[in-house]
Protein backbone atom coordinates (compact mmCIF):
# COMPACT_ATOMS: atom_id res chain seq x y z
CA UNK A 1 0.00 0.00 0.00
CA UNK A 2 2.77 2.35 1.18
CA UNK A 3 4.58 1.57 -1.99
CA UNK A 4 2.48 2.35 -4.38
CA UNK A 5 1.40 5.66 -3.00
CA UNK A 6 4.98 6.32 -2.83
CA UNK A 7 5.55 5.94 -6.55
CA UNK A 8 2.42 7.89 -6.67
CA UNK A 9 4.59 10.96 -5.32
CA UNK A 10 7.38 10.08 -7.36
CA UNK A 11 5.60 10.09 -10.20
CA UNK A 12 3.98 13.28 -9.36
CA UNK A 13 7.27 14.48 -8.62
CA UNK A 14 7.96 13.98 -12.54
CA UNK A 15 4.59 14.99 -14.19
CA UNK A 16 5.23 18.33 -12.24
CA UNK A 17 8.76 18.52 -13.57
CA UNK A 18 7.67 17.79 -16.93
CA UNK A 19 4.87 20.09 -16.75
CA UNK A 20 7.19 22.82 -16.03
CA UNK A 21 10.07 22.19 -18.34
CA UNK A 22 7.39 22.30 -21.05
CA UNK A 23 5.70 25.46 -19.95
CA UNK A 24 8.05 27.52 -19.00
CA UNK A 25 11.23 26.45 -20.19
CA UNK A 26 12.61 29.95 -20.34
CA UNK A 27 11.60 31.31 -16.34
CA UNK A 28 13.70 33.47 -14.37
CA UNK A 29 15.39 30.45 -13.07
CA UNK A 30 17.49 29.67 -16.04
CA UNK A 31 17.79 33.43 -16.73
CA UNK A 32 19.95 33.45 -13.80
CA UNK A 33 21.64 31.11 -14.13
CA UNK A 34 23.60 31.88 -17.37
CA UNK A 35 23.85 35.55 -16.21
CA UNK A 36 27.01 36.53 -15.32
CA UNK A 37 25.97 38.52 -12.12
CA UNK A 38 26.41 35.74 -9.57
CA UNK A 39 26.95 37.18 -6.35
CA UNK A 40 30.25 35.98 -4.31
CA UNK A 41 31.04 34.68 -0.52
CA UNK A 42 33.32 37.43 0.89
CA UNK A 43 36.65 36.14 0.24
CA UNK A 44 38.30 33.84 3.31
CA UNK A 45 40.83 34.75 5.14
CA UNK A 46 44.31 35.15 3.25
CA UNK A 47 45.77 31.81 3.76
CA UNK A 48 49.89 31.79 3.33
CA UNK A 49 50.07 27.91 3.48
CA UNK A 50 48.62 28.15 -0.07
CA UNK A 51 51.83 29.46 -1.13
CA UNK A 52 54.46 26.73 -1.70
CA UNK A 53 57.83 27.28 -0.13
CA UNK A 54 59.84 25.12 -2.63
CA UNK A 55 61.75 23.67 0.45
CA UNK A 56 59.47 20.66 0.18
CA UNK A 57 61.50 18.98 -1.85
CA UNK A 58 62.42 16.25 0.36
CA UNK A 59 58.81 15.35 1.04
CA UNK A 60 57.01 12.51 -0.71
CA UNK A 61 53.74 13.62 0.05
CA UNK A 62 52.45 10.34 0.41
CA UNK A 63 49.24 11.88 1.35
CA UNK A 64 47.16 8.73 3.36
CA UNK A 65 48.40 4.80 4.32
CA UNK A 66 46.97 1.96 2.61
CA UNK A 67 47.68 -1.17 4.48
CA UNK A 68 45.16 -3.15 2.95
CA UNK A 69 46.21 -2.27 -1.33
CA UNK A 70 46.16 -5.35 -2.44
CA UNK A 71 42.69 -5.93 -1.59
CA UNK A 72 41.70 -2.27 -2.51
CA UNK A 73 43.54 -3.33 -5.71
CA UNK A 74 41.48 -5.99 -6.22
CA UNK A 75 37.85 -4.36 -5.27
CA UNK A 76 39.52 -1.30 -7.56
CA UNK A 77 39.30 -3.47 -10.52
CA UNK A 78 36.17 -4.96 -9.85
CA UNK A 79 34.46 -1.22 -9.75
CA UNK A 80 36.32 -0.64 -12.71
CA UNK A 81 34.38 -3.26 -14.57
CA UNK A 82 31.38 -2.75 -13.06
CA UNK A 83 31.81 0.83 -13.85
CA UNK A 84 32.49 0.01 -17.82
CA UNK A 85 29.85 -2.94 -18.43
CA UNK A 86 27.09 -2.04 -16.28
CA UNK A 87 27.02 1.51 -14.94
CA UNK A 88 28.24 3.50 -17.83
CA UNK A 89 25.96 1.82 -20.25
CA UNK A 90 23.09 2.75 -17.98
CA UNK A 91 24.03 5.97 -17.68
CA UNK A 92 24.71 6.75 -21.56
CA UNK A 93 20.84 5.90 -21.76
CA UNK A 94 19.72 7.77 -18.84
CA UNK A 95 21.17 10.73 -20.81
CA UNK A 96 18.69 10.63 -23.18
CA UNK A 97 16.38 12.66 -20.04
CA UNK A 98 17.02 16.54 -21.21
CA UNK A 99 19.39 17.71 -19.17
CA UNK A 100 17.76 20.88 -17.80
CA UNK A 101 15.15 17.61 -16.03
CA UNK A 102 18.33 16.21 -14.90
CA UNK A 103 19.83 19.11 -13.33
CA UNK A 104 16.11 19.56 -11.73
CA UNK A 105 16.43 15.64 -10.26
CA UNK A 106 20.16 16.41 -8.87
CA UNK A 107 18.33 19.92 -7.21
CA UNK A 108 15.61 17.83 -6.05
CA UNK A 109 18.44 15.47 -4.03
CA UNK A 110 20.72 18.08 -2.99
CA UNK A 111 17.99 19.43 -1.39
CA UNK A 112 16.19 16.37 0.56
CA UNK A 113 19.91 15.93 1.93
CA UNK A 114 20.26 19.38 3.64
CA UNK A 115 19.87 17.72 7.01
CA UNK A 116 23.44 15.84 6.29
CA UNK A 117 24.82 19.33 5.68
CA UNK A 118 22.65 21.44 8.49
CA UNK A 119 23.71 19.07 11.17
CA UNK A 120 27.18 18.71 10.50
CA UNK A 121 27.47 22.53 10.05
CA UNK A 122 26.12 22.63 13.23
CA UNK A 123 28.49 20.31 14.81
CA UNK A 124 31.44 22.15 13.89
CA UNK A 125 29.83 25.19 15.47
CA UNK A 126 29.98 26.44 11.98
CA UNK A 127 26.51 28.54 12.52
CA UNK A 128 26.36 30.93 9.33
CA UNK A 129 26.77 27.87 7.42
CA UNK A 130 24.02 26.03 9.40
CA UNK A 131 21.61 29.22 8.81
CA UNK A 132 22.56 28.88 4.87
CA UNK A 133 21.69 25.62 4.48
CA UNK A 134 18.81 26.47 6.73
CA UNK A 135 17.89 29.54 4.50
CA UNK A 136 18.82 27.53 1.08
CA UNK A 137 15.97 24.60 1.96
CA UNK A 138 13.22 27.01 2.94
CA UNK A 139 14.03 29.30 -0.22
CA UNK A 140 14.39 25.73 -2.51
CA UNK A 141 11.51 23.78 -1.09
CA UNK A 142 8.81 26.77 -1.88
CA UNK A 143 10.19 29.04 -4.46
CA UNK A 144 12.43 26.24 -5.97
CA UNK A 145 9.47 24.14 -6.10
CA UNK A 146 9.66 21.02 -4.07
CA UNK A 147 13.78 21.28 -3.85
CA UNK A 148 13.54 21.01 -7.97
CA UNK A 149 15.15 24.34 -8.53
CA UNK A 150 17.99 26.58 -6.93
CA UNK A 151 16.50 29.82 -6.62
CA UNK A 152 18.49 30.26 -3.16
CA UNK A 153 21.96 30.17 -5.42
CA UNK A 154 20.89 31.38 -8.86
CA UNK A 155 18.35 33.94 -7.32
CA UNK A 156 19.87 34.84 -4.20
CA UNK A 157 23.71 33.91 -4.54
CA UNK A 158 22.90 31.45 -1.18
CA UNK A 159 25.94 28.34 -2.48
CA UNK A 160 25.51 24.84 -0.76
CA UNK A 161 27.75 24.26 1.87
CA UNK A 162 28.92 20.60 2.11
CA UNK A 163 29.33 18.95 4.99
CA UNK A 164 29.31 15.63 6.32
CA UNK A 165 30.19 13.27 9.34
CA UNK A 166 33.71 12.29 7.62
CA UNK A 167 34.27 16.21 7.58
CA UNK A 168 33.16 16.54 11.25
CA UNK A 169 35.41 13.96 12.40
CA UNK A 170 38.34 15.53 10.73
CA UNK A 171 37.32 19.15 11.60
CA UNK A 172 37.76 17.75 15.27
CA UNK A 173 41.28 16.30 14.46
CA UNK A 174 40.26 12.40 13.29
CA UNK A 175 42.62 11.38 10.80
CA UNK A 176 41.61 9.76 7.62
CA UNK A 177 43.00 6.36 9.23
CA UNK A 178 43.73 4.17 5.97
CA UNK A 179 42.34 4.09 2.24
CA UNK A 180 39.58 2.23 1.90
CA UNK A 181 38.08 1.06 -1.71
CA UNK A 182 34.88 -0.34 -1.39
CA UNK A 183 32.70 -2.33 -3.79
CA UNK A 184 30.40 0.02 -5.70
CA UNK A 185 30.84 2.87 -3.63
CA UNK A 186 34.61 3.27 -4.41
CA UNK A 187 37.15 5.32 -3.02
CA UNK A 188 36.96 6.18 1.18
CA UNK A 189 38.91 6.27 4.38
CA UNK A 190 38.35 4.04 7.20
CA UNK A 191 36.79 7.92 8.90
CA UNK A 192 35.20 8.67 5.83
CA UNK A 193 33.53 5.68 5.53
CA UNK A 194 32.50 5.53 9.39
CA UNK A 195 30.97 9.25 8.57
CA UNK A 196 29.28 8.36 5.44
CA UNK A 197 27.89 5.23 7.52
CA UNK A 198 26.59 7.54 10.24
CA UNK A 199 25.25 10.14 7.76
CA UNK A 200 23.19 7.54 6.19
CA UNK A 201 21.79 5.98 8.90
CA UNK A 202 20.86 9.21 10.78
CA UNK A 203 20.52 11.93 8.74
CA UNK A 204 19.72 10.80 5.03
CA UNK A 205 16.36 10.84 4.54
CA UNK A 206 15.73 8.15 2.09
CA UNK A 207 17.12 5.89 5.24
CA UNK A 208 15.45 7.44 8.08
CA UNK A 209 12.38 7.78 6.47
CA UNK A 210 10.12 4.50 6.37
CA UNK A 211 10.55 4.03 2.99
CA UNK A 212 10.32 -0.09 1.44
CA UNK A 213 13.46 -1.42 0.23
CA UNK A 214 12.97 -1.26 -3.00
CA UNK A 215 12.21 2.46 -3.10
CA UNK A 216 15.44 3.17 -1.06
CA UNK A 217 17.66 1.59 -3.41
CA UNK A 218 15.50 3.00 -6.67
CA UNK A 219 16.11 6.58 -5.35
CA UNK A 220 19.88 5.50 -4.14
CA UNK A 221 20.52 4.29 -7.89
CA UNK A 222 18.78 7.21 -9.21
CA UNK A 223 20.31 9.55 -7.47
CA UNK A 224 24.10 8.39 -8.22
CA UNK A 225 23.32 7.66 -12.41
CA UNK A 226 21.95 10.86 -12.28
CA UNK A 227 24.89 12.66 -10.99
CA UNK A 228 27.54 10.64 -13.34
CA UNK A 229 25.27 11.62 -16.11
CA UNK A 230 25.86 15.55 -15.25
CA UNK A 231 29.58 14.04 -14.89
CA UNK A 232 31.77 14.69 -18.42
CA UNK A 233 32.79 11.53 -17.83
CA UNK A 234 36.35 12.29 -15.13
CA UNK A 235 36.75 8.78 -14.63
CA UNK A 236 37.52 7.92 -18.13
CA UNK A 237 39.56 11.09 -18.47
CA UNK A 238 42.11 9.41 -15.24
CA UNK A 239 41.24 6.11 -16.77
CA UNK A 240 42.86 7.15 -20.21
CA UNK A 241 45.83 9.40 -19.21
CA UNK A 242 47.29 8.43 -15.56
CA UNK A 243 50.04 5.98 -15.47
CA UNK A 244 48.40 4.42 -12.32
CA UNK A 245 44.96 5.48 -11.90
CA UNK A 246 44.46 3.89 -8.90
CA UNK A 247 47.22 5.39 -7.60
CA UNK A 248 46.01 8.91 -8.93
CA UNK A 249 42.45 8.01 -7.31
CA UNK A 250 43.88 7.67 -4.33
CA UNK A 251 45.91 10.25 -3.79
CA UNK A 252 43.70 12.61 -5.50
CA UNK A 253 40.51 11.33 -3.04
CA UNK A 254 42.60 11.93 0.34
CA UNK A 255 44.04 15.54 -1.36
CA UNK A 256 40.17 16.84 -1.80
CA UNK A 257 39.30 15.09 1.24
CA UNK A 258 41.62 17.27 3.09
CA UNK A 259 40.94 20.24 1.17
CA UNK A 260 37.03 20.03 2.18
CA UNK A 261 38.12 19.89 5.72
CA UNK A 262 40.21 22.56 5.77
CA UNK A 263 37.44 24.77 4.50
CA UNK B 1 56.86 62.50 -51.25
CA UNK B 2 58.99 59.59 -50.47
CA UNK B 3 59.80 61.99 -46.93
CA UNK B 4 56.46 62.04 -46.00
CA UNK B 5 55.90 58.14 -46.73
CA UNK B 6 58.77 57.10 -44.86
CA UNK B 7 58.19 59.69 -42.19
CA UNK B 8 54.36 57.77 -42.12
CA UNK B 9 56.12 54.24 -41.98
CA UNK B 10 58.24 55.30 -39.62
CA UNK B 11 55.22 56.40 -37.46
CA UNK B 12 53.38 53.20 -38.24
CA UNK B 13 56.73 50.81 -36.64
CA UNK B 14 56.80 53.69 -33.69
CA UNK B 15 53.10 52.94 -33.26
CA UNK B 16 53.30 49.19 -33.63
CA UNK B 17 56.11 48.57 -31.91
CA UNK B 18 56.10 51.25 -28.81
CA UNK B 19 52.90 50.10 -27.30
CA UNK B 20 54.07 49.95 -23.66
CA UNK B 21 55.53 46.30 -22.43
CA UNK B 22 54.37 46.52 -18.91
CA UNK B 23 54.79 43.65 -16.63
CA UNK B 24 50.77 42.76 -16.53
CA UNK B 25 49.60 41.73 -13.75
CA UNK B 26 49.29 37.78 -13.04
CA UNK B 27 45.47 36.87 -13.63
CA UNK B 28 45.97 39.25 -17.05
CA UNK B 29 48.90 36.98 -18.24
CA UNK B 30 46.63 33.66 -17.39
CA UNK B 31 43.89 35.01 -18.74
CA UNK B 32 45.27 35.84 -21.83
CA UNK B 33 46.56 32.20 -22.05
CA UNK B 34 43.26 30.70 -21.28
CA UNK B 35 41.48 32.71 -23.45
CA UNK B 36 43.79 31.92 -26.33
CA UNK B 37 43.58 28.00 -25.85
CA UNK B 38 39.37 28.16 -25.67
CA UNK B 39 39.49 30.37 -28.65
CA UNK B 40 41.40 27.76 -30.80
CA UNK B 41 38.96 24.64 -28.98
CA UNK B 42 36.38 26.51 -30.11
CA UNK B 43 37.41 27.49 -33.76
CA UNK B 44 35.26 25.53 -36.21
CA UNK B 45 36.84 23.51 -39.07
CA UNK B 46 40.60 23.74 -37.97
CA UNK B 47 42.63 20.32 -39.36
CA UNK B 48 43.71 18.70 -35.96
CA UNK B 49 47.03 18.85 -36.16
CA UNK B 50 47.05 22.65 -36.82
CA UNK B 51 44.80 22.31 -33.49
CA UNK B 52 46.92 21.01 -31.59
CA UNK B 53 49.99 22.60 -32.63
CA UNK B 54 48.55 26.37 -31.84
CA UNK B 55 47.15 24.86 -28.58
CA UNK B 56 50.52 23.25 -27.56
CA UNK B 57 52.32 26.94 -28.28
CA UNK B 58 49.91 28.78 -26.16
CA UNK B 59 49.88 26.12 -23.71
CA UNK B 60 53.64 25.59 -23.14
CA UNK B 61 54.44 29.70 -23.12
CA UNK B 62 52.30 29.28 -19.83
CA UNK B 63 53.57 26.59 -18.17
CA UNK B 64 57.09 25.92 -16.65
CA UNK B 65 57.44 22.65 -17.11
CA UNK B 66 61.11 22.47 -15.62
CA UNK B 67 59.68 24.02 -12.28
CA UNK B 68 56.83 21.22 -11.88
CA UNK B 69 58.62 18.34 -13.26
CA UNK B 70 61.56 19.09 -10.51
CA UNK B 71 59.02 19.65 -8.14
CA UNK B 72 57.19 16.48 -9.24
CA UNK B 73 60.22 14.45 -8.53
CA UNK B 74 61.47 16.33 -5.69
CA UNK B 75 64.43 14.07 -4.44
CA UNK B 76 64.52 11.94 -7.18
CA UNK B 77 65.28 14.57 -9.40
CA UNK B 78 68.07 15.44 -7.26
CA UNK B 79 69.32 12.43 -8.21
CA UNK B 80 68.99 12.41 -12.00
CA UNK B 81 71.59 13.17 -14.82
CA UNK B 82 70.85 16.50 -16.32
CA UNK B 83 69.79 14.25 -19.61
CA UNK B 84 67.72 12.06 -17.98
CA UNK B 85 66.23 14.91 -16.20
CA UNK B 86 65.97 16.44 -19.73
CA UNK B 87 64.32 13.21 -20.64
CA UNK B 88 61.57 13.68 -17.52
CA UNK B 89 60.74 17.32 -18.84
CA UNK B 90 59.96 15.98 -22.30
CA UNK B 91 57.75 13.17 -21.45
CA UNK B 92 56.49 15.27 -18.67
CA UNK B 93 55.64 18.03 -20.77
CA UNK B 94 53.09 15.27 -22.81
CA UNK B 95 51.52 13.83 -20.95
CA UNK B 96 50.58 17.10 -18.89
CA UNK B 97 49.86 18.88 -21.98
CA UNK B 98 47.14 15.40 -23.02
CA UNK B 99 45.69 15.52 -19.14
CA UNK B 100 45.36 19.52 -18.53
CA UNK B 101 43.57 20.08 -22.26
CA UNK B 102 41.48 17.07 -21.99
CA UNK B 103 40.23 18.46 -18.86
CA UNK B 104 39.89 21.99 -20.72
CA UNK B 105 38.36 20.28 -24.01
CA UNK B 106 35.62 19.14 -21.76
CA UNK B 107 34.05 22.57 -20.33
CA UNK B 108 35.72 24.64 -23.60
CA UNK B 109 31.89 26.14 -23.60
CA UNK B 110 31.57 26.80 -20.44
CA UNK B 111 31.92 29.88 -18.44
CA UNK B 112 35.64 31.22 -16.77
CA UNK B 113 35.32 33.29 -13.83
CA UNK B 114 38.48 34.48 -12.09
CA UNK B 115 37.60 34.77 -8.65
CA UNK B 116 40.66 35.78 -6.80
CA UNK B 117 44.84 36.90 -6.90
CA UNK B 118 46.56 36.45 -4.35
CA UNK B 119 50.25 37.46 -4.90
CA UNK B 120 53.51 37.20 -2.44
CA UNK B 121 56.37 38.08 -3.64
CA UNK B 122 57.11 36.30 -6.89
CA UNK B 123 54.46 33.82 -6.35
CA UNK B 124 50.85 33.92 -7.15
CA UNK B 125 47.73 31.93 -6.83
CA UNK B 126 44.86 32.79 -9.00
CA UNK B 127 41.66 31.22 -8.14
CA UNK B 128 39.03 30.37 -11.08
CA UNK B 129 35.84 28.34 -11.14
CA UNK B 130 34.46 26.96 -14.32
CA UNK B 131 30.20 27.64 -14.07
CA UNK B 132 28.56 24.94 -15.99
CA UNK B 133 24.78 25.10 -15.05
CA UNK B 134 25.26 21.96 -12.45
CA UNK B 135 28.28 22.29 -11.18
CA UNK B 136 31.31 24.88 -10.50
CA UNK B 137 34.67 23.13 -10.74
CA UNK B 138 37.31 25.47 -8.92
CA UNK B 139 40.55 25.30 -10.26
CA UNK B 140 43.73 27.12 -8.61
CA UNK B 141 46.53 28.47 -10.90
CA UNK B 142 49.84 28.67 -8.75
CA UNK B 143 52.42 30.63 -10.82
CA UNK B 144 55.79 32.02 -10.57
CA UNK B 145 57.38 35.07 -12.04
CA UNK B 146 60.72 34.81 -14.16
CA UNK B 147 61.64 37.95 -16.03
CA UNK B 148 57.85 39.38 -16.56
CA UNK B 149 56.29 36.32 -17.24
CA UNK B 150 54.25 34.61 -14.31
CA UNK B 151 54.27 30.94 -15.32
CA UNK B 152 51.96 28.03 -14.21
CA UNK B 153 53.75 25.63 -11.70
CA UNK B 154 50.66 23.75 -10.37
CA UNK B 155 47.20 23.32 -11.13
CA UNK B 156 44.58 22.41 -8.20
CA UNK B 157 41.55 21.14 -9.20
CA UNK B 158 39.11 20.52 -6.52
CA UNK B 159 41.34 20.91 -3.81
CA UNK B 160 43.69 18.13 -6.01
CA UNK B 161 47.27 19.74 -7.09
CA UNK B 162 48.85 17.97 -10.19
CA UNK B 163 52.17 18.67 -8.22
CA UNK B 164 51.34 16.55 -5.31
CA UNK B 165 49.73 13.77 -7.28
CA UNK B 166 52.25 13.05 -9.69
CA UNK B 167 54.80 13.48 -7.15
CA UNK B 168 52.89 10.58 -4.67
CA UNK B 169 52.28 8.48 -7.48
CA UNK B 170 55.66 8.89 -9.08
CA UNK B 171 57.84 8.26 -5.94
CA UNK B 172 55.69 5.38 -5.88
CA UNK B 173 56.08 4.03 -9.55
CA UNK B 174 60.22 4.74 -8.60
CA UNK B 175 60.37 2.64 -5.62
CA UNK B 176 58.70 -0.51 -7.48
CA UNK B 177 60.39 0.07 -10.51
CA UNK B 178 63.03 1.94 -10.42
CA UNK B 179 63.62 5.33 -12.50
CA UNK B 180 63.96 3.83 -15.50
CA UNK B 181 60.90 1.97 -15.58
CA UNK B 182 58.66 5.39 -14.54
CA UNK B 183 60.37 6.54 -17.59
CA UNK B 184 59.32 3.61 -20.12
CA UNK B 185 56.15 3.79 -18.40
CA UNK B 186 55.63 7.57 -19.45
CA UNK B 187 57.12 6.96 -22.75
CA UNK B 188 54.42 4.31 -23.68
CA UNK B 189 51.32 6.40 -22.15
CA UNK B 190 52.57 9.35 -24.44
CA UNK B 191 52.41 7.02 -27.53
CA UNK B 192 49.16 5.57 -26.52
CA UNK B 193 47.46 8.80 -26.02
CA UNK B 194 48.74 10.60 -29.13
CA UNK B 195 47.53 7.20 -31.42
CA UNK B 196 44.53 7.56 -30.05
CA UNK B 197 43.61 11.14 -30.41
CA UNK B 198 44.76 10.75 -34.05
CA UNK B 199 41.88 8.09 -34.01
CA UNK B 200 39.25 10.16 -32.90
CA UNK B 201 38.94 12.72 -34.82
CA UNK B 202 36.21 14.42 -36.17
Amino acid sequence: MRKQRFFTVITGIFLILAFILVVVPATALWAHETGTAVSRDAAPLENDDDFDDFDDEDEEFVTIADPLEPINRGIFWFNDKLYFYLIKPVTKVYRIVPERARISVSNFFSNIFTPIRFTNALVQLKFRDAGTELGRLLINSTIGIGGLFDPAKNIYGIKKKNEDFGQTLGHYGVGQGFYLVLPVIGPTSLRDGLGLAADSYYLNPIYTLDLKDRDKYTLVVLDKINALSLDRDTYEAIKKESLDPYLFVRDAYSQNREGKIKK
Amino acid sequence: MKKISSTIIGILIILLFNTPIQAAAPTDQLRRSLDGIIEVLREQGLDSEVRREKIRVLFRERFDFRVMSRRVLARNWKEATPEIQDRFVALFTDLLEATYIGRIEEYSDERVDFVKERIKEKRAIIDTLIVTRSVEIPINYKLTLTGDLWLVYDVVIEEVSLVRSFRSSYSTIVKKEGFEGLLAKMENKVEELNSSDGKKKK
